[in-house]
């Protein structure tokens, strides 16, 4: 059986395929068509993955959407109601979208893919579920779903058994942990999608001291329920979601251009300290209620990997599997699965072991690029290729580094990624200033052999999507400078020979010249822009940017410099 | 001196090169390629074939020479997507056995029915060629017979879909590829389509001589002078469009040749030119005449969009194009073109 996932019309749209109960292939729409975040109709990464799996839409026995439009609508409209006549703006400005293509999503199925079969629509949460539990290696698991919104429901709990998901309790909108975060991400100046992951990095540079004035703002019960005081916001209202009493409580918002002061750190503290704390109860409370030992979790929230440490460590869960693609992304894969394992009823054959699931390209494709570029390469053997990089890397030159599958998800695992000496304590900002150009109280993650893992960082499992931020070892915080955040942490990505082997290799070949099997491991993409999909991409971005090398399969690039 | 991006010679005013070594096409190429999206997506092609599906007894006429990308053209159209094509060979009385012989395999296996017309219909106009010496080369002029007469069959079939197997890099008249209500947008196609005017260069003397031949040979009375001609006299855009599925599609010929030798015993031939087709005979002669008299052939021209489009590198265009007519069995074909049509060597 065939199933192609779909989720878009919001963000990171993206389209996955199920080939025989297994996901063969999943890529954002965002890699293609070059406009990060993209909510548009993923057309092009549907058009991969059936290519990827030679398969046409006549192959294709279901089509999945991650949610319903129709319920959608439903909280859209009330919404506008409710907030009518300050909401006439936003209403004018989306109902077209809903018109136009969102309410009659199995006829858009029709035009943009030629699918004349059936399309199955289920519950944004369930996606979640689903993309969280069904591929998780857990026969049965605790399910916890956070995010901005789905339809109406924005958290959700509940368990898997088997190829069953049961949703035992949903927070609905507007009550909601991930839209209250991206309220507050707004009000210090940062935009939603991409600005969440800056107030986490900001948040350990402050200490939670609103933690009364957020008691107002947002109401938790014990068993981790909780209410946004709707006093404060304003949404639907206006151009943005709080409102002036908000301010008051909180101070002015700040805009993009001021300068970050100590308090908005506080905020951003406090902030996250209320999310982690909100957490870990739901967490506690699903453990209490359901008695199993495992646990899932998806949902955008959970790419907040700093709470999801504290859920590792602070609750009873044994294991937990987190969804790699915990955004909506990852609600293709979930809706997928459901109709594959669930509906279907066929087993549950596929476990998700990692995230390379995008385009690959030959050796003979990325030659010829490089030729057609009139560029200057280097052409290695694998061993021969991981110790001169690993030496160039010894000697705090910058790599892009471009390698089989792109990953699905939001974060470069090793395939599109731009590495560096951990080593240097310089290294932060000698890649701010000639590549990523991000704000200095962002982090950059480290990649660890999985077999050294634990002696370099107060963890106890792996950690294979850069979704945990244990603590780095006191004795080891001076060795690996540029990766370990002000707070201690880092965003940790732990290496399998198994799973990639090329990446993990240069990694022991770093270990070998420096003792250090860690390396820098930040996103190859240029401020702005998705992550690159293509050599093509990877050359323009290597161009434009001032990185040193760029290597893809085993070619090497320089942009200047000596080989 | 060849264009350092391409594989294109410097022939002006057609071609000429910058400081750096780059030719005004590929200049050119990249100021349209940097405001056009070029990546056709196949459920675009699907789109369309899905418009001429059920509609009579064929779907659509598949123009199938023998070669690899035309035998891979008609196994996608029936197998990948499920059309019930009428499988159409044109034989200008030079194919090779080996190309016809793959054709016959391949309808037989996919249980296809094939039209094969033979002819030596161009006969007198190709030996005028050789013998006035007119500087243009041969494959040009045949393509206006053949692509009239695929038109003809089509109409005659009532088939409004035409597929072929050419290459992106395989210039042909944005005409060809339009058809009111088919679905396909025009701009969508352009940047693949573009006709280039290195192109044009090798096409420019073929009007008059038609001229000179029409007065001179009464069958060749009507004999059209260019693609638009064919497009007024059949009125193209309202009857037939031609489409390849190789615009629509990532794969490398590497992996496309595999594939229909699995599937369809498809066999290469033992010499064409540029190495690693399936072309006629003529087309031996027809691109040494074009060396001759403008240092490349219309195989540049494809390769070196071919290079631009990322498809191939410009080491392996210069590889195929590189395969040296002047040895064995080169010169004896040659021979045997010239014999066949009436001409000595002393004509070249």
């Amino acid at each position: 059986m065939n199933i192609l996932g779909i989720s878009c019309f919001y963000h990171d749209s993206a389209a996955c395929l199920l080939k025989g109960g297994k996901l063969v292939c999943a890529a954002q729409e965002e890699r293609f068509n070059r406009e990060k975040y993209s909510e548009a109709f993923p057309v092009k990464a549907a058009n991969f993955c059936l290519q990827a799996a030679d398969l046409t839409s006549y192959d294709i026995d279901y089509i999945g959407f991650y949610e319903k439009p129709f319920l959608k609508l439903s909280r859209v409209l009330l919404d506008h109601l409710r907030a009518f006549p300050f909401s006439w703006k936003s209403f004018l400005n989306t109902m077209p979208l809903w018109l136009e293509d969102r309410l009659i999503l199995p006829l858009k199925i029709h035009k943009e893919l030629c699918y004349s079969g059936e399309t199955l629509f289920i519950k944004h949460h369930l996606s979640h579920a689903a993309s969280a539990f069904l591929p998780s290696p857990f026969e049965e698991a605790a399910i916890v779903t956070v995010d901005g919104i789905g339809e109406w429901a924005t958290t959700a709990y509940g368990f898997g058994r088997g190829n069953d998901i049961k949703i035992i309790k949903e927070v609905l909108y507007p009550h909601s942990l991930g839209l209250f975060y991206a309220i507050l991400t707004t009000y210090l100046g940062f935009n939603v999608f991409e600005g969440e992951g800056k107030v986490m990095g900001l948040s350990a540079y402050g200490k939670p001291k609103y933690m009364d004035e957020f008691k107002e703002l947002i109401m938790v019960k014990s068993d981790g329920s909780y209410k946004l005081n709707l006093k404060y916001l304003s949404l639907n209202r206006e151009s943005r979601m709080f409102n002036k009493r908000f301010e008051k409580k909180l101070g002015k918002a700040r805009n993009p251009e001021d300068k970050i002061e100590e308090r908005h750190c506080d905020i951003a503290a406090t902030l996250q300290k209320v999310l982690e704390d909100n957490l870990i109860l739901i967490a506690k409370n699903v453990y209490k209620e359901t008695k199993m030992d495992k646990l899932c979790l998806a949902g955008g929230v959970f790419l907040n990997c700093v709470a999801n440490s504290r859920i590792i460590e602070e609750t009873p869960f044994k294991e937990v599997f987190i969804q790699p693609a915990a955004g909506d992304n990852g609600g293709a894969i979930g809706v997928a699965l459901y109709i594959n394992n669930t509906l279907m009823r066929e087993p549950r054959i596929y476990a998700m072991n990692h995230a390379y699931l995008g385009p690959a390209f030959s050796a003979d494709h990325i030659k010829r690029v490089i030729l057609n570029h009139n560029l200057e390469f280097l052409e290695f053997k694998n061993d021969e290729l991981s110790d001169y990089v690993a030496d160039k890397l010894s000697r705090n030159k910058i790599i892009a580094w471009f390698q089989g599958s792109m990953e699905f998800g939001p974060r470069a695992l090793g395939n599109r990624s731009i590495l560096a000496t951990p080593c240097n304590a310089n290294m932060r900002d000698i890649l701010n200033s000639k590549v990523k150009n991000r704000e200095y109280f962002r982090p950059f993650a480290p990649a660890v052999l999985e077999e050294n893992a634990q002696e370099f960082f107060e963890i106890k499992c792996a950690s294979p999507y850069m979704l945990l931020a244990p603590k780095v070892k006191k004795d080891k915080i001076n060795l690996i400078p540029a990766v370990t955040h002000v707070d201690e942490t880092a965003r940790l990505q732990t290496v399998s020979k198994c799973f990639n082997p090329k990446f993990w290799h240069l990694i022991k070949a770093f270990q070998k010249i420096t003792g250090i099997p860690v390396l820098l491991n930040t996103s190859f993409n240029l401020k702005g822009e998705p992550i690159v999909c293509s050599p093509e991409d990877a050359i323009k971005s290597f161009q434009r940017s001032n990185i040193d090398y760029l290597v893809m399969d085993n070619f090497v690039v320089r942009n200047s410099g000596d080989f | 001196m060849l264009c350092k991006r391409c594989v294109l010679p410097e022939n002006k005013p057609y071609i000429y090169l910058n400081e750096e070594g780059v030719c005004n096409i590929c200049l050119d190429f990249d100021r349209r390629r940097s405001k056009e999206n070029a990546a056709l997506l196949e459920f675009e092609l699907i789109k369309v074939l899905e418009k001429y599906k059920g509609k009579g007894k064929y779907d659509c006429l598949v123009m199938c020479s023998g070669g690899k990308d035309s035998t891979s053209s008609l196994y996608f159209i029936k197998k990948r997507y499920r059309l019930n094509p009428l499988a159409f060979t044109f034989d200008n009385g030079f194919e090779s056995e080996g190309a016809i012989a793959n054709v016959r395999n391949a309808v037989e296996k996919l249980k296809v029915d094939w039209l094969y017309f033979k002819s030596d219909f161009m006969q007198e106009m190709f030996s005028e060629v050789i013998k006035t010496k007119s500087k243009f080369s041969l494959c040009p002029l045949c393509s206006l017979w053949y692509i009239q007469l695929t038109y003809q069959v089509a109409t005659q079939y009532d088939l409004a879909l035409i597929i072929s197997g050419w290459t992106q890099g395989q210039l042909t008249s944005p005409v060809l590829t339009k058809r009111f209500g088919s679905g396909l947008q025009p701009e969508r196609m352009s940047c693949i389509l573009q006709p280039e005017s290195e192109f044009l260069l090798l096409c420019e003397q073929i009007p008059p001589f038609i001229d000179v031949m029409r007065k001179k040979y009464k069958k060749y009375s009507d004999f059209p002078k260019s693609m638009n001609d064919i497009k007024k006299k059949y009125r193209i855009s309202k009857k037939a469009m031609i489409l390849s599925p190789h615009w629509f599609l990532p794969y490398d010929p590497k992996e496309y040749v595999e594939l229909i030798k699995n599937e369809l015993g498809w066999k290469k031939i033992e010499f064409s030119y540029p190495a690693e087709s399936t072309n006629c005979y003529l087309n031996v002669l027809g691109s040494y005449l074009s060396m001759q008299a403008y240092g490349f052939t219309h195989f540049h021209v494809e390769m070196s969009k071919l290079v631009r489009l990322g498809k191939l590198s410009r080491q392996e265009a210069l590889d195929k194009l590189d395969l040296d007519i002047n040895i064995e069995p080169g010169p004896s074909i040659i021979m045997s073109v010239l014999k066949k049509l009436g001409c000595a060597k002393g004509d070249l």
